[in-house]
């Protein structure tokens, strides 16, 4: 299967300050990807490039074979790659139900708005008891719920999900798992950035470490690690 | 009896001045998070347009419309030039402050090379007088009391019952999620922009009918609309409308009882003492949203 997004060494960073230096990767070819890595070394640098919040200084992203370095966000959400970022901050004095009707607003996504709103709401049962109610009243899990709930009616190809269990509690994190597992079923494929490796090793099928902004080691299908070995990548040898 | 028509009536139709102005200026504060210095010279421009296109010979109920849409033209085009290229610098507030004044001096410098210092006035909505509660008051003055809560009942439907109304709430709040549902988050400045513009040329259009107009005329209404947003509150559009009838009111009692002449300081009075109970009204806050 061709890669639905190939990032071809591309160096991006704020300012003079790069954070990103050539950094190349695939997705889609083997299923989910996971991105892991310490604190501040380029994962949601890596996401806002390719989303387009953050134009990339050098390199190519492809996704589904264009070339979408340098779009519009606008541009890049229009052809169906949704990135939801870290930190759910979202809208926060709209009601969900706002955010859903944002989520559609792209001509893309138009279309399919009321399918896409079943599915969510059979997603995320609790998001329909509290439709009205304004996003900044909401708990931390609902409010990734909203996050990933207005992902889903920008009718995503390829859905970004930048550390979506971060701060949760266990219980609340364990059912969001699970949704995340449920949309990956319904056929969208996924690039998920976590601390959590072994939500990640159930998740995906391909792993990248992301380190210093470029990639330390990639894991294919077939090469499956255990968690003690990923933990020795993590904190060097 | 005639008292309080007096001040019911003065405050009711100082107020709707006041709100048409403070309204635009607090959009563009919500949605972009910059004072526009220019908004004066938006209600100026609005008035001497209409002017101009009524000299041509076009009855005010074309010529005035047309003029609020390109006065909308203005708009954007201003925040397409002196604003829009500042957006993620650092001290956008500030710099942003400068820089619409400087086009507002230019373009109040451009109005006096054009239309001459002399003093101008445009037609009335309604010509003609009447009187209420034994007050007389000019069926002008009237139609703005109408007119005016029916726009801005108008701008709030917008807002809040339409799914662009819905995109401009939006990037209010955030503008990187705006991007990330696929938001046109520079048109939706320029929107912003282009409805102040247009509301303040309404005002100058509403100011030219019963007052004569010069090209400093809309300067001192954009002091009254910068203390209605402060004593009002910036993040909220319904705040400085609810402001602006206060202060309506407030000044025409106030000039009542106490003269014209001691009107501007009880107000500034008034206003540092809000200021000194509630400091949050100002600058402090800067969390936005259209409500
Ligand atoms: N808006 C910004 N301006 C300047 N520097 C930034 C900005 N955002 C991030 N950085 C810097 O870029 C580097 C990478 O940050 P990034 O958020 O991409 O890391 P991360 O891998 O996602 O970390 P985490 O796991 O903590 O989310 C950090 O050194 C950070 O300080
Ligand atoms: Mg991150």
């Amino acid at each position: 299967m061709n890669p639905i997004l190939s990032v071809e060494g591309v160096t991006a960073g704020y300012g003079r300050v790069t954070v990103l230096h050539d950094i190349s990767l695939e997705a889609g070819r083997f299923g989910n990807v996971g991105l892991f890595g310490p604190n501040g070394h380029g994962k949601t640098t890596l996401l806002r490039a390719i989303s387009g919040l953050l134009q990339p200084k050098s390199g190519r992203i492809l996704f589904d074979g264009q070339d979408i370095a340098g779009h519009s966000a606008r541009a890049i959400v229009g052809a169906g790659l949704i990135h939801v970022p870290q930190g759910n901050r979202l809208f926060p004095d709209l009601s969900i139900a706002d955010c859903m009707a944002l989520g559609a607003y792209s001509p893309r996504a138009r279309p399919h708005e009321a399918e896409n709103r079943e599915k969510v709401i059979k997603l995320f049962p609790k998001l329909a008891e509290r439709w009205r109610q304004r996003v900044r009243t909401l708990s931390g899990g609902e409010r990734q719920m909203v996050s990933i709930g207005t992902a889903l009616m920008s009718h995503p190809r390829l859905l970004i999900l930048d550390e979506p269990t971060l701060g949760l509690a266990p219980k609340i994190k364990d059912e969001l798992c699970a949704s995340v597992m449920d949309i990956s079923r319904g056929g969208v494929p996924l690039i998920v950035v976590e601390q959590d490796i072994e939500f990640l090793l159930e998740l995906t099928q391909q792993l990248y470490l992301v380190n210093h902004g470029a990639v330390a080691t990639e894991i294919k299908p077939g090469e499956s690690l255990d968690h003690g070995e990923i933990m020795s990548m993590y904190f060097g040898h | 009896m005639s008292a309080l028509a007096e001040i019911l009536f003065g405050g009711l139709f100082q107020g709707s001045l006041y709100a048409m102005m403070a309204v635009g200026l607090a959009l563009v504060w919500t949605t972009i998070g910059v004072f526009n210095f220019s908004h004066g010279v938006f209600m100026m421009l609005g008035a001497y347009i209409a002017w101009q296109l009524v000299e041509l010979g076009l009855p005010a109920a074309v010529a005035f419309p047309i003029a609020v849409v390109v006065m909308a033209g203005v708009g954007w085009i201003l925040q397409a030039s002196v604003v829009r290229p500042l957006i993620g610098r650092p001290n956008i507030v500030l710099v942003v402050v400068i820089t619409t004044l400087a086009a507002g001096s230019l373009i109040e410098n451009g109005a006096l090379t054009v239309w001459g210092p002399r003093s101008k006035q445009i037609p009335a909505l309604i010509a003609g007088n009447t009187t209420i509660g034994g007050v007389g008051v000019s069926l002008h003055q009237i139609a703005i009391i109408v007119i005016t809560p029916l726009i801005l009942a108008a701008l709030w439907m917008f807002l809040n019952r339409t799914r662009l109304g819905l995109a401009l709430r939006a990037v209010a709040q955030n503008e990187d999620a705006g991007h990330l549902v696929g938001l046109n988050v520079t048109a939706l400045y320029g929107l912003a922009f282009a409805i102040a513009a247009s509301l303040a040329g309404l005002a100058g259009i509403f100011m030219g009918g019963y007052r004569f107009m010069s090209p400093v005329m809309g300067s001192d209404p954009l002091l009254k609309a910068l203390i209605v947003v402060v004593f009002g509150g910036i993040s909220s559009i319904s705040g400085p409308i609810f402001a602006a009838y206060l202060i309506g009111f407030f000044e025409a009692a106030c000039s009542y009882y106490f003269g014209l002449y001691w009107t501007p300081a009880l107000l500034f009075g008034v206003l540092i003492l809000t200021l000194m109970v509630r400091p949050e009204g100002i600058f402090a806050s800067r969390s936005r949203g259209l409500a």
